[in-house]
């Protein structure tokens, strides 16, 4: 501000002649200088400094008509007369800069006076992610950095993919209408109600992978699935991942070790995995799977109901009837698939209760996983 | 399937010589497990009924103080006490009855000790088979036979009465694991000891080729029908009546407990009929005829189809074969002749019958699984008749066993080689070879390399070679299973776009929720009137019905993420106070257009993949329903992506429908899009009128609409009309990847600005004002490097928006909108004189331009 106060006396419009008054020893400098003087003490900030230093040094100011006026002397009194006037001019310069530099100094003294509270803050409004999409990436993630493929099918499949290509028969009972959702078809379409189904599972999308590509194939499908249940542990809408493998002497050693991967990089932590016999149709030998409790490492806890071990999902050796479906000879190639599920795994971690939760939307609800 | 450890015990000792004594109920639980039959539930049974003795009774006096109390004189050969009791049924004096001493402890917690009932002090009580959870009987006290030993402690008199009953969830390809006998073969297996099976022989007496007639030899396998005569039908002695207890079934008369105990541990169901209700004396194996009636035993009458399999007398059907008898066909008190039926009837058509009927039986549920057409069965049918002749005295006077199509021995060849290669280690063969000779499979390894396996007749899951690895790993164990690296050796083969698509969706749920947004998971179906609440033409039959929804609010698809969002909306609202500002990305459902309603005829006709993407390397096998190439989807599935902002009060007025279209087009942007927003072309029936607009790309393709939600809509939501709701949604087929953007280079002179106020009525929507000066922005200037308007598309200084006045000095239903136009030079400074001309040009042209939409418009 000092600054353009200094140089804004070059700009500006032409100004008309002075009227020149002959400068002669009458002049009072000392007078001149000591109104100066008291007007400088007067300003208070940059404005009343701009102001006196125009009234004074400025294209019309009082030391510059001065100035204006030695021409009017005889020759031989103008150097002295102009030395005199330089002098006051400069003074008034050094004074005008020394007192825009003491009110700058009192301006940051008053601003450092203030005084701002800032130690009660609320954090930014951050938006969350769903805890299951939360935990599907991470899934992804590990996945991924485990050489997989990301898949997904769609929600509405062919009853034929969700059950039949997977070794589900017509008679099957998982195909009851009090386990699965038909769609109904229009009048007249010529479709037969149990053709299309919500998919119960990710597992069709092995049979639309198998069918799309040639092995080796790795891949995860992650997804929602649909089956008719509703209490507090299930939904009639959650969410599963699937895993796949399929290549020339893949085996269940592979698979145990690939969960075994799997579980460790995503608690971070060395966790042992095991299988118990089971059976799924698709798979044979079929078995499902815990891992040790990521909470207490398998010591027990309540997490775990004190056995150690919690109940991951599903797993086995892909059925060679699946193979033959998708038109894989299983001769020789063989495979594995997996499966769980994403919403459990999000309680799980989260240590949340109640499934229903999770569906209604309640923003207080999301708030409490920032990540 | 419950099971009892007792009972596992004397069929270990009898078949597998092994005492089950040496393994505590941890140990069997983690040994069943490790067989796949999943322990539910353990639970220990008699445990405080070691205080509870047979007594005498001695006699039978009044209660001094109530009518319906008496006091009974009991000995238990040491003492006589007096116990009052409240029964009406204490036997005479000389009957034997159980006394709960003083110290036992009732299975519901009762301690039992001197009480002092209505003024008299009783020792104990006197109990009933409730009481003692022996028994389903409360109404009086257990009554034992004149020859039970007074002093002798229940639990030594019957004593399965401690006992533990453990629950097992069996997976439907092992029906020989619902009874006791194929958990204890499996059991032996695992404990490695030799099973000898049971040979006990049917009871001899006459053939009688009349008493069973096979019609439906397809549907029966095997009949095996056995005539009684002198049956006397009473209550079953106290263990055996325990034993059904203890498992879950309900004991009833000798020989109906008998058929039961029978299937609990052959896990062969059984039928007794009255034979003389069975006219001609006889049964016939038919099926139905067409609405043939039939009375089940529950009481229900049903109209039988030819697909149905009967067990009828010479005249109507007597049971739903393999489901339910009929209402008549069982004993009854004074029946004295019995047909007993043990049959193998074809899995698939009880399945049908039992899930047509709505019938599911514990019957039907072994019948569909495939109950043992060989040995097992004759050896269920061989021990029901020697009960039978045991608890009720009946005697075999006649038998009959046809033959249906019964299934042949199945052969399956099995390759050591193949083991390995499958598990990733190596079974030792004998092991291998001894698992499988133990769940009863025939070995035959004259070839070391492909060894021929029968399956037993008790496992029809063993149909494959794999089935039989299984077999080996189950009893083996998986947890040897080695963990062997699995080398990624094969490269991801995701296609590009499936890829592509997934990181664009991820980008903008990131942006989306840097804009402070949280994310909402909503059900996929709803209710009918929340898709017809939100319909952009005539309501349409494109809507997915779902033929068995759970409840009515939830039986069609949803085609839009709105309904779900304003019910988050709702429920948030009667929660809580605050800013609601939702976000979800998800699919929504229609039928194909092309066939307007109840979908593709053919699969052919069916959608491309769209949101997948996929594309075919490799050609499926060819199939008659099924093209070449990608598979189709069987409807519509489109991913949205759709943001609500609303006030949590009613204070609201604020809310500005542009926030959620900043929301989206910064997402947008975030993904290398920069969209614009214009009017809506077609306005949006769902959206209010005069607050919406679409969002499109720069090549005019919409992708998404937005504005505040139609008062009507929110009320079909249960908001209330006047809440201000905003909503928009981006449509993501046209949204498959991230774009990258290139460098254009940095201006290097300052740009210099003008404003342009225009006086225009309120119905020429802003963003068409704006279409206009960037059109008139474009056209061509004269001159070397002449000032150019900066335009918006590189975010550096758009076209602005400064003012949007209504009020004094404007005219009612007109607006002066102020705008900023910045202007610069590509090469040099720019003077103010011919910025000033240039700016003059483009607002006359824009003038007139907007005199066509608004003849009064002008300048200000």
């Amino acid at each position: 501000m000092v600054r353009t106060a200094v140089f804004s006396s070059a700009c500006g419009a032409p100004a008309p002649a002075p009227i020149v008054r002959v400068v002669s020893d009458s002049i009072d400098l000392d007078g001149l200088l000591t109104r100066f003087r008291g007007e400088l003490a007067g300003t208070e900030d940059e404005a009343g400094l701009y102001q006196l230093q125009v009234a004074y040094l400025g294209k019309k100011g009082q030391v510059t008509a001065l100035s204006k006026s030695l021409g009017s002397l005889a020759p031989e009194d103008r150097k002295a007369a102009g030395e005199r006037i330089n002098a006051v001019k400069r003074a008034c310069e050094e004074e005008i800069a020394a007192r825009a530099a003491e009110l700058r100094s009192r301006a940051r003294q008053r601003e450092l006076a203030r005084i701002e509270d800032v130690s009660a803050v609320r954090p930014r409004a951050l938006g969350t992610f769903h805890p299951i999409t939360q935990t599907r990436r991470a899934l992804e993630q590990v996945f991924g950095e485990l050489g997989f493929d990301i898949e997904d099918g769609p929600h509405v499949e062919f009853a034929r993919f969700n059950f039949d290509d997977l070794n589900i028969g017509p008679d099957h009972p998982a195909r009851d209408m009090a386990d699965t959702f038909f769609v109904q078809p229009a009048a007249g379409s010529g479709r037969m109600v149990d053709e299309l189904v919500l998919r119960t599972h990710t597992s069709p999308v092995q049979i639309r992978t198998m069918r799309a590509r040639k092995p080796p194939i790795r891949i995860v499908a992650l997804g929602t699935v649909f089956r008719r249940d509703d209490d507090a542990t299930h939904s009639p809408m959650f969410h599963q991942i699937e895993g796949l493998c399929v290549d020339e002497g893949v085996s269940m050693a592979d698979l145990r070790a690939t969960l075994y991967r799997f579980v460790g990089a995503f608690f971070g932590r060395e966790l042992e995995v095991r299988f118990r016999p089971s059976f799924f149709p698709f798979v044979e030998p079929g078995a499902e799977f815990d891992m040790q409790c990521p909470f207490c490492g398998g010591s027990g806890c309540s997490t775990c109901k004190s056995s150690g071990w919690i109940e991951l999902g599903g797993s086995g050796m892909v059925h060679p009837a699946v193979f033959e479906a998708c038109g894989i000879d299983p001769e020789r190639y063989t495979g594995w698939a997996f499966g769980f599920g994403i919403d459990r795994m999000a309680m799980l971690m989260h240590q949340i209760h109640d499934l229903r939760l999770m569906f209604d939307g309640d923003i207080r609800f999301a708030e409490q996983f920032p990540c | 399937m419950l099971i009892s450890r007792v009972w596992l015990k004397e069929l270990l000792a009898d078949a597998a010589g092994f005492d089950l004594g040496s393994i505590d109920d941890d140990g069997l639980t983690r040994a069943l497990t490790g067989l796949g039959l999943e322990v539910e539930a353990v639970r220990a049974t008699g445990a405080g009924l070691s205080e509870v003795v047979i007594a005498d009774v001695a006699g039978i006096r009044p209660h001094p103080e109530a009518d319906k109390l008496r006091i009974v004189d009991v000995s238990d050969g040491n003492q006589n006490v007096a116990v009052v009791c409240g029964a009406a049924n204490v036997p005479a004096p000389g009957g034997k009855v159980l006394w709960a001493r003083p110290g036992a402890v009732l299975p519901d917690g009762t301690q039992i000790g001197h009480r002092l009932v209505r003024g008299v002090s009783s020792p104990g009580m006197l109990c009933s088979e409730t009481e003692l959870d022996i028994g389903p009987d409360g109404d009086g006290i257990v009554v034992l036979p004149g020859d039970a030993p007074a002093g002798r402690r229940l639990v030594d008199f019957v004593p399965a009465v401690m006992d533990t009953i453990i629950e097992l969830s069996i997976t439907p390809n092992r029906p020989d694991a619902l009874g006791h006998v194929g958990v204890a073969r499996d059991l032996a297996v695992k404990l490695n000891r030799a099973w000898r099976p049971s040979n006990r022989e049917l009871p001899e007496c006459p053939e009688d080729p009349g008493l069973v007639e096979l019609r439906a030899p397809d549907r029966c396998g095997r009949y095996l029908g056995v005539a009684f005569v002198d049956a006397r039908i009473g209550p079953s002695p106290l263990a055996l009546r325990l034993r059904l207890h203890r498992l879950g079934l309900r004991p009833l008369s000798n020989v109906v407990d008998v058929t039961n105990l029978v299937m609990m541990q052959w896990g062969q169901p059984l039928h007794a009929f009255d034979r003389a209700r069975l006219r001609g004396g006889k049964v016939v194996v038919r099926t139905a005829r067409p609405g043939e009636p039939i009375v089940l035993l529950d009481g229900r009458t049903l109209a039988l189809a030819p697909d149905d399999l009967v067990i009828a007398d010479s005249e109507s059907p007597m049971a739903l074969a393999g489901v339910m008898g009929g209402e008549h066909s069982g004993v009854a008190a004074d029946t004295t002749t019995l047909l007993l039926e043990a049959a193998w009837f074809e899995p698939a058509g009880i399945r049908r019958s039992a899930r047509a009927r709505g019938c599911a039986t514990d019957s039907s549920h072994r019948f569909e699984r495939g109950v043992d057409h060989g040995d097992g069965l004759t050896q269920a049918c061989a021990s029901a008749c020697a009960l039978l002749q045991e608890v009720a005295g009946a005697k075999p006077v006649a038998h009959c066993y046809p033959i249906g199509s019964r299934p042949a021995p199945r052969i399956i060849d099995l390759r050591p080689a193949r083991t390995k290669l499958l598990l990733g280690m190596e079974v030792p063969q004998p092991e291998a070879k001894r698992i499988l000779v133990g769940v009863g499979v025939l070995v035959d390894d004259a070839d070391a390399a492909r060894w021929r396996c029968t399956a037993p007749s008790h496992r029809p899951d063993l149909e494959r070679e794999v089935d039989l690895i299984d077999e080996i790993v189950r009893h083996h164990g998986l947890d040897r299973l080695p963990m062997q690296a699995a080398v990624p050796h094969a490269p991801s083969r995701a296609d590009r776009r499936t890829r592509a698509r997934a990181d664009a969706v991820r980008g903008l749920a990131d942006a989306l929720r840097e804009a402070g947004l949280h994310e909402h998971v909503a059900f996929a179906f709803t209710r009918p009137e929340a898709v017809a609440a939100v319909v952009d033409d005539t309501p349409n039959e494109r809507t997915i019905v779902l033929a068995n929804p759970m409840r009515g609010e939830a039986s069609v698809l949803r085609t839009h993420l709105l309904g779900g969002l304003l019910e988050a909306v709702a429920v948030n609202l009667a929660r809580h106070g605050r800013a609601i500002e939702l976000f979800e990305i998800g699919r929504v459902y229609r039928w194909p257009e092309h066939t307007s309603g109840g979908g593709p005829k053919r699969v052919a006709d069916c959608c491309a993949p769209a949101w997948t993407g996929k594309t075919s390397a490799w050609v499926a096998p060819k199939d008659d329903s099924f093209a070449d190439g990608p598979d189709p989807e069987p409807i519509e599935e489109r991913t949205r992506a759709a943001v609500v902002r609303a006030s949590g009060s009613a204070d609201n007025t604020h809310l500005d429908a542009r926030s959620v279209a900043a929301d989206l087009l910064g997402a947008l942007l975030r993904l290398g899009y920069r969209a614009r927003t214009r009017a809506t072309r077609r306005p949006v029936p769902w959206l209010h009128p005069g607050a919406q607009a679409e969002i499109v790309r720069d090549d005019g393709t919409v992708l998404g609409r937005y504005g505040l939600v139609h008062p009507e809509v929110l009320e079909a939501f249960a908001l209330a009309g006047d809440h201000r709701v905003a909503y928009g949604e981006l449509w993501l087929e046209h949204i498959s990847e991230r774009r990258s953007s290139s460098f254009v280079a940095l201006p290097r002179f300052p740009a210099t600005s003008r404003d342009a106020s225009f006086d225009i009525v309120l119905t020429v929507p802003s963003s068409r004002i704006l279409e206009i000066v960037d059109h008139a922005a474009r056209l061509g200037q004269e001159g070397d490097d002449p000032p150019r308007v900066v335009r918006g598309d590189r975010g550096d200084g758009a076209i602005e928006i400064i003012d949007d006045y209504r009020g004094e000095e404007v005219a009612a239903g007109r607006r002066a909108l102020t705008l900023r136009l910045h202007y610069r030079a590509q090469a040099r400074s720019v003077t103010d004189a011919e910025v000033q001309a240039v700016h003059l040009s483009i607002i006359t042209r824009v003038c007139d331009e907007l005199r066509s939409l608004d003849p009064d418009v002008r300048t200000r």
